[in-house]
């Protein structure tokens, strides 16, 4: 085949085509065609993974796009900024859902018919109507459950014993004599919470002047004295298998799961014993994964939540890439079969239900945009 | 008729058949280049915390960054940017000469292999001097142990450990404009400043270096404006020993949560930037140094 235009043909056309697609793009949403084959999900990562996402692709026939998040409240923030256009399914930890997106309409309540019996196969604590789940009043079901994890800090227990850590929970970080030994994971809103509990204050209730003073007093400490400051679970990991560090805050089953099923058992994530939330010093967290209030809304995200819901999915998404990390849906004696020993091992399994009864459920700190500038300031004057 | 005559040269440029063909391209620049940065300086006199551009306008943010201590991550990373410069241009200077002049054929290849580097990701990069300095099974460190029996102090998390990433990743953008500008200097120059007596180190301040001046000046702008707003060597090398400004930036836009903070420093940091590059390339006339050639 030949092409024989002008060069006036030409442009004639190409403007035609460009025209075309400019007023195309110009449409009302309606009349293009609607969402049935596509899902947009903004996550955290793992779900996210191929594998999760591939088997899903195949069998809706649908083109799935996922956005991984790393901090709830800039998830949150970019959902609020208009973001609610574009993502069918967001998935945050615990209080977002029931304390800030169910109150501003930014996301659908579920169909408890359709999906509560789901709970009734998970682990007992998360037995329907379970509080996170649902809206204040305990009528709407807004979200479902899947990943969670105790969240406190790292040790390499060839250095520091695992007794001793539980004993001295945050202690450890406050004590002079290992200054220069211990890291900072730079997930800030989580140095926060750890930082308050450090300051023997409660980081999920509104605090006095004088808490405030305590926390500034711990963040400025911790940040000095730590060996280093970083952003990657890997780097921290890394340091401390290498002797560079002996334990970092910020961490859990998150965060060392991976080291761990590396064959590195010696790196442990702790739950001291005690603390200052009503006698607990650990925190956990728990996400939820919910139906974004989208005007022009994928059917498929109702889709999604069931079929992550399936054992061998939710066995998936436990052990996607990057991070490894216990499921609801272990209660499931189906669930916990597909998980080898190793597997078993590096999500601490053996003291998973003891970590948990010394874990308070992790929540919103009212004060978190003060302390987040305190803590930032400690780190520039460092 | 005559008024016509009168406006027409003003407006003239309107009907230039290059600013019509030059149209599309700036439609795209004003909506993907300018309009962005619009939108960041708009939201720096946004209230606090706030996520829409409705606000009323405010200069509150522009007095937070000047009352807390964000002098300091600023002045760190300029201090870190100018010691940057310094470093690759006493490092890089020989390397270009010997690719402008000396290596002949080689020098191809000795560029391909600086360049390569360039295609995997500076994440990976720095990644892989953690693993090559970390103590214990570091790579260095577990060598120098296993043969020579050596146990070897910490490399890692320091201000050192920074500058070295930084020098690190941006020296081929010091190099390869060095060595154009080293390129520019002709040999029958050099020779007959030689034969008229002149020592090697008069010709290099006399001669190579004023005629090479184009390059070493692009190279060290580049290097400078890159290595300002640069955040991962700081990380992942210096273990966040200093914060620089650019890291500021990204926790006010992330876990602060604060846009308008972070787009009140972005805007410091571009202004900064901008004025320091305009004022260099004002001294320095390019246009004259690159004619006299």
């Amino acid at each position: 085949m030949r092409w024989n235009l002008s060069r006036r043909q030409f442009m004639r056309m190409t403007g035609a085509a460009a025209g075309g697609l400019a007023a195309g793009s110009l449409l009302p949403r309606g009349a293009r065609a609607a969402r049935e084959k596509e899902l947009n999900i903004f996550c955290w990562e793992g779900y996210n993974s191929d594998a999760v996402l591939d088997p899903f692709r195949k069998e809706f026939d649908a083109n799935v796009k996922a956005e991984t998040q790393t901090s709830d409240p800039e998830a949150v923030n970019r959902v609020r900024a208009g973001e609610s256009k574009v993502f069918d399914l967001i998935n945050l930890n615990n209080p977002w859902a029931r304390k800030v997106l169910w109150p501003e309409k930014l996301i659908k309540e579920l169909d408890r018919g359709r999906f509560e019996p789901y709970f009734s196969k998970m682990m007992p604590s998360f037995k329907p109507p379970y509080r996170w789940a649902m809206s204040d009043d305990g009528q709407s079901l807004l979200g479902m459950c899947q990943r969670f994890g105790p969240f406190s800090f790292v040790v390499n227990t060839d250095k520091i014993s695992r007794e001793l850590a539980e004993d001295q929970g945050f202690d450890l970080f406050n004590d002079d004599k290992h200054a220069g030994k211990y890291g900072i994971l730079t997930f800030d809103d989580w140095n926060v919470y750890h930082m308050c509990i450090g300051a023997g204050v409660h980081p999920f209730r509104a605090h006095t002047e004088e808490e405030i003073q305590a926390f500034e007093k711990v963040a400025r400490k911790w940040v000095k004295n730590a060996k280093l400051l970083g952003g990657d679970p890997v780097q921290m990991n890394l340091a401390l298998i290498n002797g560079e560090i002996d334990f970092y805050c910020t961490g859990g089953t998150y965060t060392a799961s991976p080291a761990r099923f590396d064959g590195k058992t010696n790196i442990r994530g702790i739950t001291p014993k005690r603390g200052p939330m009503d006698g607990k010093g650990g925190i956990v967290w728990i996400e939820v994964t919910s139906v974004i209030n989208n005007p022009d809304g994928s059917p498929l995200a109702y889709d999604f939540l069931e079929y992550v819901q399936r054992p061998d999915v939710a066995k998936v998404v436990a052990f996607a890439e990057g991070t490894y990390n216990p499921v609801a849906q272990m209660g499931n004696a189906d669930v916990q079969a597909k998980f080898s020993k190793e597997e078993l091992d590096a999500i601490q399994w053996d003291s998973l239900e003891w970590e948990l009864e010394r874990s308070y459920e992790y929540d919103i700190n009212p004060d978190y945009p003060r302390m987040i500038e305190i803590l930032n300031a400690a780190k520039r004057e460092r | 008729m005559i008024a016509r005559l009168l406006i027409r040269p003003a407006f003239a440029w309107l009907r230039q058949p290059g600013l019509h063909a030059a149209v599309p391209i700036l439609i795209l620049l004003a909506i993907g280049f300018i309009g962005p940065l619009v939108l960041v300086a708009i939201f720096s006199f946004m209230p606090p915390r706030s996520f829409t551009l409705d606000g009323a306008p405010t200069i509150e943010n522009y007095q937070t960054v000047v009352e807390q201590s964000f002098y300091l991550s600023l002045l760190r990373s300029f201090a870190f940017a100018a010691g940057t410069v310094v470093v690759l241009a006493l490092v890089c200077y020989p390397v270009a000469l010997g690719l402008a002049k000396l290596f002949g054929r080689y020098a191809g290849l000795l560029t391909l292999i600086l360049v390569l580097p360039l295609f995997v990701s500076e994440n990976v990069r720095l990644f892989g001097w953690v693993l090559f300095l970390l103590k214990g099974g570091g790579v260095l460190a577990g060598a120098a142990k296993a043969v020579f029996g050596l146990e070897l102090a910490d490399m890692l998390y320091s201000n050192t450990a920074t500058l070295m990433g930084l020098c690190y990743v941006y020296l081929p953008f010091m190099l390869f404009p060095m060595v154009l500008g080293l390129s520019m200097v002709q040999r029958d120059v050099v020779e007959a400043a030689s034969d008229l007596g002149a020592s090697r180190w008069q010709i290099m301040r006399e001669i190579e270096l004023p005629l090479a001046m184009p390059g070493l000046v692009i190279g060290g702008l580049l290097t400078f404006v890159l290595s300002l707003g640069a955040l991962t060597e700081s990380k992942v090398l210096g273990g966040s020993k200093v914060i620089m400004i650019a890291a500021d930036i990204e926790s006010a836009f992330t876990f602060g949560q604060n846009w308008p903070l972070g787009s009140a420093l972005s805007m410091l940091l571009l202004v900064l930037a901008g004025g320091l590059v305009l004022l260099v390339l004002r001294k320095l006339d390019l246009d004259a140094i690159l004619k006299r050639r």
